[in-house]
């Protein structure tokens, strides 16, 4: 049974592991993003600059 | 996958090109493209597979370890039924036959976009996950029943072949090139590498192997097992199957802000030298502080 769970475990780890580098990756690339979208914001004051709002979404 | 660049709804941003020797000051109009945006909807999509996904899985173990009975023959070593064939089956079928799919969609003139390299890579990349837990689930499944941790049979190496091609292909991709060009290579690779796929299906069939038939996916579509054992397999493939879809969103996501800041990664740059007040941006070093380290592989959040 030791093989058995030794390879439930080894499966289950790398899979959540992954999933948690996933979701931390897109989060990071996320707000580097709205950082510089946000940096578009204040270079151009508020002349109409396209960019995104805190929650993601186009705006113009 | 609403939230490519290609099809979500863009504000005009026309204007001139950033000006080798642009004013110091505010900068009324960039060449900036807006973040690609997810809908409400494409979230809660997301979150239902993997929520879905995630009991499934756990419903699954649950079952492949106190529920269902031992076998006659392997005793409690038949458990490992209920997770190696299920990533094999996202590995081999679903990641690498949906890359294959398509690369050769991109390649095809009528359907080229940059959507289907980004499908492919993220998919390769889940792939290659699935295909890592797949070998070294069989290697522990196989210890106990042929008394090795690897032997060089068809199927096997096979499979260590068919992981190192694609290991190859995420390393083509981080050699820096336009994206037409990065995803024009990819895509042969990704095609010449799932030649093997066909290869490893039915190397239990053409050779001699000491890796047991088709369970499942056999030429006749016999299911070998029954009754509670042949409910969890198929669990288990239907949960691991949601948890590929689950990866997949998430991963062409990060490939879309991938693509965003390294397409815009000059722009940004000049328009950050700008609002500093500095001079003349051409030829020389351009972008401070936090834009500065805007790239794909290196993202520092200031």
């Amino acid at each position: 049974m030791r093989y058995v769970i030794a390879g439930y475990v080894f499966v289950l780890f790398v899979l959540a592991l992954y999933s948690v580098q996933l979701i931390w990756r897109r989060r990071r690339l996320a707000r580097a993003a709205d950082l510089a979208a946000g940096a578009v914001i204040s270079s151009n004051g508020a002349t109409g600059a396209v960019t995104s709002d805190p929650a993601g979404e186009v705006v113009s | 996958m609403t939230d490519d660049p290609s099809t979500t709804a863009v504000t005009d941003v026309s204007g001139p090109a950033p000006m080798a020797h642009p004013p110091a000051g505010p900068v009324t109009n960039t060449g900036v493209s807006p973040v690609p945006a997810r809908s409400p909807r494409s979230k809660l999509v997301e979150r239902s597979i993997g929520t879905i996904a995630l009991v499934g899985t756990v419903a699954t173990v649950w079952l492949g370890i106190w529920v269902t009975p031992p076998d006659r023959i392997q005793g409690d070593l038949v458990r490992l039924v209920y997770i190696h064939p299920g990533v094999a089956w996202v590995a081999l079928y679903l990641a690498f036959g949906l890359a294959a799919v398509s690369s050769l969609l991109y390649l095809w003139p009528r359907t080229r976009s940059l959507f289907w390299d980004r499908l492919a890579a993220a998919a390769v990349e889940v792939g290659v996950v699935f295909s890592a837990c797949t070998l070294v689930s069989g290697s522990i499944w196989g210890k106990p029943t042929w008394g090795v941790w690897w032997a060089w049979d068809a199927r096997l190496t096979l499979t260590a072949v068919l992981l190192v091609l694609f290991l190859g292909y995420l390393a083509l991709r981080q050699i820096p090139a336009e994206p037409e060009v990065r995803a024009r290579r990819s895509a042969f690779v990704a095609l010449f590498a799932a030649i093997d796929v066909p290869l490893v299906h039915f190397s239990v069939n053409w050779w001699n192997t000491l890796h047991q038939g088709a369970t499942v996916l056999n030429p006749g579509l016999k299911l070998k097992i029954h009754g509670s054992m042949a409910l969890t397999l198929l669990l288990g493939f239907v949960a691991l199957t949601l948890v590929f879809v689950w990866m997949l969103l998430v991963r062409y996501r990060i490939g879309v802000l991938e693509d965003w800041l390294a397409a815009n990664e000059l722009d940004l740059a000049l328009i950050e030298r700008q609002s500093e007040g500095g001079g003349p941006v051409d030829g020389g070093p351009v972008g401070m502080g936090a834009i500065d380290e805007l790239s794909t592989d290196r993202v520092v959040v200031a």
